[in-house]
């Protein structure tokens, strides 16, 4: 039987794979890194860029607030008053956790993974909101670019820090690009502004030892793999069924591997059942493959928003491996 | 190209500093305000239509949006106390529990544009503030409930149900992203619609019916 480790390697690299890959079981998340303030449920919290964050209990998710009192970016021609990058955290004490926890992960049977977020396209609007940011890619594209360079300058330096520490083998990184129905924003804008952006940030860890980019965008962004590609990443993590993965993957296949294709709004609600979670599943194996392709929810980390979710996937994708493989 | 038909391709090209000028130009020129603004308005129902086929994307949409509101300032003081210019007052929100603002702000600016005065009652709205907005609020015509959320679903039945039993006649329309055709119906709400674009269609079309 194959590691997990050889089980993902074999899958996405077109070869002889046991089983299909359990969601996340091939990254062992490395959470304890210092990467900033992260909201949680009930929280209203302000992080080190100074956006606010409120989570309201019971709900899924945290929000920033962008009304006139919370809004970090009020004038995007004025960003480099505005803007100030939090410092990156370079005390031992600050890693420690962090780095005790990537050693004591066995990195044949797994890998250490980074998880990263949020991403470049998500401060833009943490910082403006989306309709300020996407409106001043056309308005003040100048003013644009030099933010994006910004908070790229600010991630690398992040990077540095933690690749030095953690050396990671993979990294998980957030950046969502679009709805359930399209991106936010054209190829021919994504092109301009981002896919630059991203082959610098993607390069830095490919060119310090990172083996494997994960990119979280649960959404719909089919029209964006190209660019994916470009900026070197390996696997689409969260791709919805508006996709449609199959054609993905007939298409792609070889240049980047899927993960998802079970919206995790279908699953992962209150009156979920096993008997839901499995159909889900079964309908995702049974029409994207061995190859290229790895089942699991749409949700952006190793963990259903509803207790026993998350686990009754993976006895389905189980269940699955059994018949097909 | 008549003055007219370059405000409809510059509000189209979301050209917020050229409407305004070719607006004046238009008046100038003599046409009549209602002429100009249902120019623009069917300006943004193909915006609304190229956003609803994926041709073109939020930015586009948002643009042509802020183009059209710049020229609208310019006929305003003309149409004071012009209702036929309006297809109504329409109340949108996000229904309780829900902070998701994104979807709910490009509705709200596409049925702005369809020619409907707008009241956002923003966020993690509770239905009986919808049904307060419609009390205080003149000419409402249609209510627009959002729901992002799995969790959010049964607020978005309440908000629906809630406005029904107070306004059995008025129109709501629902929309968000599991949000489906048949749980509208299910819900008992006049009408939904996937995206911003058809949104703006389907407003005008419960108003007008």
């Amino acid at each position: 039987m194959l590691t997990k480790r050889q089980n993902l390697l074999e899958t996405i690299k077109g070869g002889n794979p046991d089983r299909f890959v359990k969601q996340y079981e091939f990254m062992n998340l490395i959470m304890e890194a210092p990467i900033g303030a992260m909201c949680g449920p009930g929280q209203t919290i302000k992080n080190g860029w100074g956006i606010t964050f409120t989570w309201p209990e019971g709900q899924l998710g945290g929000f920033p607030i962008h009304d006139d009192a919370h809004k970090v970016l009020k004038d995007i021609t004025d960003w480099r008053s505005q803007v100030k990058a939090p410092a990156v955290e370079s005390s031992d004490e600050a890693w420690a956790a962090a780095v005790a926890h990537a050693n004591a992960v066995d990195r044949n049977e797994e890998f250490v993974t980074a998880f990263v977020a949020p991403g470049i396209f998500e401060m833009t609007h943490h910082l403006m909101s989306m309709e300020d940011a996407l409106m001043a890619l056309y308005e003040e594209p100048e003013a644009m670019h030099d933010l994006i360079d910004y908070l790229v300058e600010y991630e690398l330096a992040y990077a540095e820090e933690m690749v030095s520490r953690l050396h990671p083998d993979c990294i998980f990184h957030h950046d969502d690009w679009g709805s359930q129905r399209s991106s936010f924003v054209s190829p021919e804008m994504f092109e301009e502004f981002f896919v630059p952006a991203y082959k610098k940030i993607y390069g830095f860890y490919k060119d310090n030892g990172v083996e494997l980019i994960v990119h979280h965008s649960d959404s719909y962004a089919a029209n964006l793999v190209p660019a994916m590609i470009e900026m070197g990443i390996d696997i689409w993590q969260g791709v919805m069924t508006t996709n449609n993965v199959p054609e993905l993957i007939k298409k792609y296949g070889g240049q980047i591997s899927f993960m998802g294709d079970i919206d995790s709004g279908v699953i992962d609600f209150p009156g979920w059942t096993p008997e839901i979670v499995f159909e889900k599943t079964k309908e995702a194996c049974e029409r994207c493959g061995k190859l290229y392709f790895i089942p699991g929810a749409s949700h952006g980390l190793n963990f259903g928003c509803f207790p026993g979710v998350y686990e009754s996937n993976d006895e389905a994708i189980d269940k699955m491996s059994a018949l097909m493989f | 190209m008549s003055k007219i038909e370059e405000v409809k391709a510059k509000v189209e090209a979301g050209k917020s500093k050229l409407v305004p000028v070719l607006v004046q130009e238009a008046l100038d020129e003599g046409s009549a305000p209602a002429e100009i603004l249902q120019a623009m308005v069917d300006s943004m129902g193909v915006v609304g239509d190229k956003f609803s086929s994926g041709e073109i994307f939020v930015p586009e949409m948002l643009i042509a949006a802020k183009a059209m509101s710049k020229g609208v300032e310019v006929l305003k003081p003309l149409m004071a106390g012009d209702g036929s210019a309006s297809l109504g007052t329409c109340i949108i929100g996000t229904v309780a529990g829900d902070l998701h603002d994104i979807g709910k702000n490009l509705v709200s600016m596409m049925i702005e544009s369809a020619g409907f005065d707008m009241v956002d009652l923003g966020v993690d709205v509770p239905a009986d503030t919808f049904v307060q907005a419609v009390r205080d609020n003149a000419n409402v015509k249609l209510v627009a409930c959002s729901g992002l959320l799995t969790t959010t679903m049964p607020a978005l039945k309440e908000a629906v149900q809630t406005i029904k039993t107070a306004y059995p006649d008025l129109k709501v329309i629902v929309g968000g992203a599991p949000v489906t055709p048949e749980y509208a119906t299910e819900v008992g709400a006049d009408g939904y619609a996937p995206d911003a674009g058809s949104a703006a269609v389907k407003a005008k079309e419960l108003v007008t019916a």
